[in-house]
C-alpha cells in the first residue's frame, strides 16, 4: 500500500512542478520586460514608448571622449533611446569602440570618412555621417510594415540636451520643432508660432531660409524617413546653414511642422561648443605671461 | 508484454522530469524576476520619501535625507521631474559635490548637463553656490526640477574677484569664496564628534565627469587624488605613484614647485578631515595661479598621506573641459531676444 502511494506521488510530483513553474513564469513575466534588455532608469509600467534614435556624428580630437562621456550620461537617463554614433573615420577607432562597449545604453557604432575635398572651412560638416545614420535606420526597418514607431534627431556631440527635450520629441507625428539656445548670434533661435502652427522664424542669421532652424532644433518621425527614402543631406549646391533647410524641404512643409516646448517658448537644448584646449584661464594667462618674459631675453 | 510495459512506465516516469529540466533551463531567470519586482516596489516607496525632503530652500539647513529618518511627511512636488537618482542608501558614504557657479549665457546649459550626470550617482548631495547677491530663479528652478538632493547657497564675490570679469595674472583666484562657503556649510551642518561617512569634491560647472570617478572617490579616508585631462596645458596632469602605491611627485609641466600640483578636479577630501580641521579653507590673498588647491591641501594632508585612485593614477576619469563663450553679436547693444525666455 505504502509503496504504491509513494510511487504514485513520485509520478505526480514532476507534473505538479511543471504546472507551478508555468504559472509562475506567466505571472512574473507579464508586467516586466524580458530579462535580456538592459535595465531602464524610468518606471517600468508604461505602454511601449516610441524609441528615440539619436544620430551623432563624431570625430577624433582631444575632447572627443569627454564630449561622448557627458552625452552618454544624459542619454542614459532617457528611456528607449538608441544612440547611433557615426565616426568621421576610415575605420572604427579603438577609443570609440571601447567607449561604446561600456556606454550603458543601446548603441550602434558606424563610421564613414569625409572626403578630404570637403574638409575645408566654410563647407557643411558631418553630412556623410548623418546620411550614414539615416541609411542604417532605413536598412534596419526596410522589411518591417509601416507605420514604424519612433523618432530620430541629430545630436551633435558638443551640444547640451535637457531631459525634458526627449519627452517633447517623443510625440512627434511627422516633424517637430523647438527653440535652440545660444545659436544664430543670439541667446536663442526659435520658430514663430501662431495658433499652434509655425508661421515664421525668429533668428539672427539668414531668416530668409525656408527652414531657418539649427540641426538641434527638430526631430523627424521614423516613418517619415522611411517613406522618403531619397531624403538625405546634400553636398552639391548646399551652403553652410542651408543643410537643415535643404533636408527638411524634402520631407515636409512649414505648415506641417509641430511646435513643441510649449509652443516654442522654452529652451530645452543649447548649442554649446567646447574649447579646444581646456586649461583654466589663470593657468593659461600665467603661461602666456611667462612666455612673454622669456622672449625679452 | 512485460517488457513493453516496463518501457512504457519508464518513459512515463522520465518524461515529466525531462520536461521539467527543459522548462527550468528556458526560464532560469524566473526566480530573479520575482526578486526584481520586489526591488522595484521598494524603490518606488524610497523615491517618494526621498523627494519630499529635498526641497528645503533656507540657507544653512541640511536639506536632504537626514530628515528622512524622522519620518517627515513628503511635500507635494509641483514640477514634473524627468528622472530620479538612485534611492538613498543609509550605508553608502555620501558624496558632497561643491559647485561654484555664476550667471552667464551658458550657465543653465552647464548646470543641466552636470545634473544629468549627477542623477546617476547614488548618495550624492549637490551644493551649488552662486556668485550672486541673492539666489537666482534660474538656478533655484533648475535644482528643484532636477530631482537631485541639493543645497542652494550664494555669496557674492567683491568686484575685484568676480568670476565673470577679465582675469589678470597676478590675480585673485575664482570661485574661492563660493567654495569656502560650501565648506562652511558642511562644518555648520555636521558635528565633529559624529562626522557622516562621506567625501567632499569640488566640481566646477564646466568640467566633464565620468560616473566611475564618483565610485573611486567615495571611500576616501583622508585625501584621494587622480589624473585630470587638459589641466596645466597638457593632455593630462597626474600624480606620480610609486610601486608601493604612494604619491611621490607630480607629472606636470606648469609650475612643478607647487606643493600640490593638482587641479581642483583632481582630488577629494573626506568629510571627517574637513570637520577635524576647521581652519582649512582656500586662501584668498597672495595665491598665485595654480596654487589655490595647495592653499587648502597643505592644511589638510602631506604628500605621503594622499591616496591614489583610478588604478594608481593611470586612468583619466575627469576632463577639464571649457565651454566657448557663445557669439551673441546679433543681440546688439540693447539686447534683441525676449528676456522672458530663459536660456
Amino acid at each position: 500500500m505504502k509503496s504504491l502511494l509513494l510511487s504514485r506521488f513520485l509520478l505526480l510530483l514532476p507534473w505538479g512542478l511543471i504546472v507551478l513553474l508555468l504559472l509562475d513564469t506567466d505571472s512574473s513575466r507579464a508586467p516586466l520586460a524580458p530579462p535580456a534588455r538592459p535595465p531602464r532608469p524610468t518606471a517600468p509600467r508604461q505602454p511601449a514608448l516610441p524609441p528615440i534614435y539619436a544620430i551623432t556624428p563624431t570625430y577624433s580630437r582631444p575632447v572627443q571622449k569627454a564630449e561622448l562621456t557627458r552625452l552618454a550620461n544624459t542619454f542614459r537617463q532617457v528611456a528607449r533611446l538608441h544612440w547611433v554614433l557615426v565616426e568621421d573615420a576610415a575605420r572604427r577607432s579603438e577609443l570609440v569602440s571601447r567607449f561604446v562597449s561600456r556606454a550603458g545604453l543601446p548603441c550602434t557604432h558606424l563610421h564613414v570618412p569625409t572626403p578630404r575635398r570637403y574638409k575645408r572651412p566654410g563647407l557643411p560638416r558631418a553630412t556623410e555621417q548623418r546620411n550614414a545614420g539615416l541609411a542604417w535606420l532605413r536598412q534596419r526597418h526596410q522589411h518591417l510594415p509601416p507605420p514604424q514607431p519612433g523618432v530620430l534627431f541629430f545630436a551633435d556631440d558638443d551640444n547640451t540636451y535637457s531631459l525634458e527635450l526627449f519627452e517633447e520629441m517623443r510625440t512627434t507625428r511627422k516633424v517637430s520643432v523647438w527653440p535652440v539656445g545660444l545659436v544664430g548670434g543670439r541667446r536663442y533661435e526659435r520658430p514663430v508660432v501662431e495658433n499652434g502652427k509655425v508661421v515664421g522664424w525668429y533668428t539672427g542669421w539668414r531668416a530668409d531660409r525656408p527652414f531657418a532652424i539649427d540641426m538641434a532644433g527638430f526631430a523627424v518621425s521614423l516613418q517619415v524617413i522611411l517613406s522618403n527614402p531619397k531624403a538625405v543631406f546634400k553636398r552639391r549646391g548646399s551652403q553652410p546653414g542651408m543643410q537643415e533647410s535643404d533636408f527638411l524641404k524634402q520631407i515636409t512643409t512649414v505648415e506641417e511642422l509641430e511646435p513643441k516646448a510649449n509652443n516654442c517658448t522654452k529652451v530645452l537644448v543649447w548649442h554649446t561648443r567646447t574649447e579646444k584646449g581646456g586649461m583654466s584661464e589663470d593657468v593659461e594667462l600665467s603661461i602666456k605671461v611667462n612666455q612673454k618674459s622669456v622672449k625679452r631675453y | 508484454m512485460v517488457r513493453r510495459r516496463n518501457l512504457l512506465t519508464t518513459l512515463l516516469i522520465v518524461l515529466p522530469w525531462a520536461l521539467l529540466l527543459t522548462l527550468w533551463h528556458q526560464y532560469p531567470a524566473t526566480r530573479y524576476l520575482i526578486l526584481l519586482r520586489k526591488e522595484t516596489e521598494e524603490n518606488a516607496t524610497a523615491k517618494a520619501r526621498f523627494n519630499g525632503t529635498s526641497l528645503l530652500r533656507e540657507e544653512g539647513l541640511p536639506s536632504c535625507s537626514w530628515q528622512q529618518a524622522s519620518g517627515v511627511a513628503p511635500k507635494v512636488i509641483q514640477n514634473y521631474v524627468y528622472s530620479r537618482p538612485p534611492p538613498w542608501s543609509d550605508t553608502l558614504p555620501t558624496i558632497f559635490v561643491i559647485t561654484p557657479t555664476y550667471t552667464r549665457a551658458v550657465q543653465k546649459a552647464e548646470l543641466t548637463r552636470l545634473a544629468n550626470t549627477f542623477l546617476h550617482v547614488q548618495n550624492l548631495h549637490w551644493l551649488v553656490v552662486e556668485d550672486s547677491p541673492r539666489r537666482t530663479n534660474l538656478v533655484s528652478n533648475l535644482l528643484e526640477k532636477a530631482g537631485l538632493n541639493f543645497t542652494h547657497l550664494n555669496v557674492e564675490s567683491p568686484q575685484s574677484l568676480k568670476m565673470s570679469g577679465p582675469s589678470i595674472p597676478s590675480h585673485k583666484p575664482r570661485g574661492t569664496l563660493q567654495r569656502n562657503l560650501g565648506l562652511h556649510w558642511l562644518r555648520d551642518s555636521f558635528n565633529n564628534t559624529q562626522p557622516p561617512e562621506g567625501v567632499v569634491y569640488f566640481a566646477d560647472d564646466d568640467n566633464t565627469y565620468s560616473l566611475e570617478l564618483f565610485e573611486e572617490m567615495r571611500y576616501t579616508r583622508r585625501v584621494s587624488v587622480w589624473p585630470v585631462a587638459f589641466a596645466g596645458g597638457l593632455r593630462y596632469e597626474s600624480p606620480i605613484v610609486s610601486p608601493a602605491g604612494k604619491v611621490v611627485g607630480w607629472k606636470v609641466v606648469f609650475d612643478r614647485n607647487r606643493p600640490f600640483a593638482i587641479d581642483m578636479a583632481g582630488f577629494a577630501v573626506s568629510v571627517r578631515l574637513i570637520l577635524e580641521r576647521p581652519q582649512a579653507t582656500f586662501k584668498l590673498e597672495g595665491v598665485k595661479a595654480g596654487y589655490q588647491e595647495s592653499s587648502l591641501l597643505k592644511d589638510l594632508v602631506t604628500m605621503d598621506g594622499l591616496e591614489p585612485k583610478a588604478a594608481n593614477c593611470t586612468k583619466v576619469l575627469v576632463w577639464h573641459t571649457r565651454t566657448e563663450r557663445p557669439m551673441l553679436g546679433n543681440e546688439g547693444k540693447h539686447g534683441f531676444s525676449d528676456l522672458r525666455m530663459e536660456v
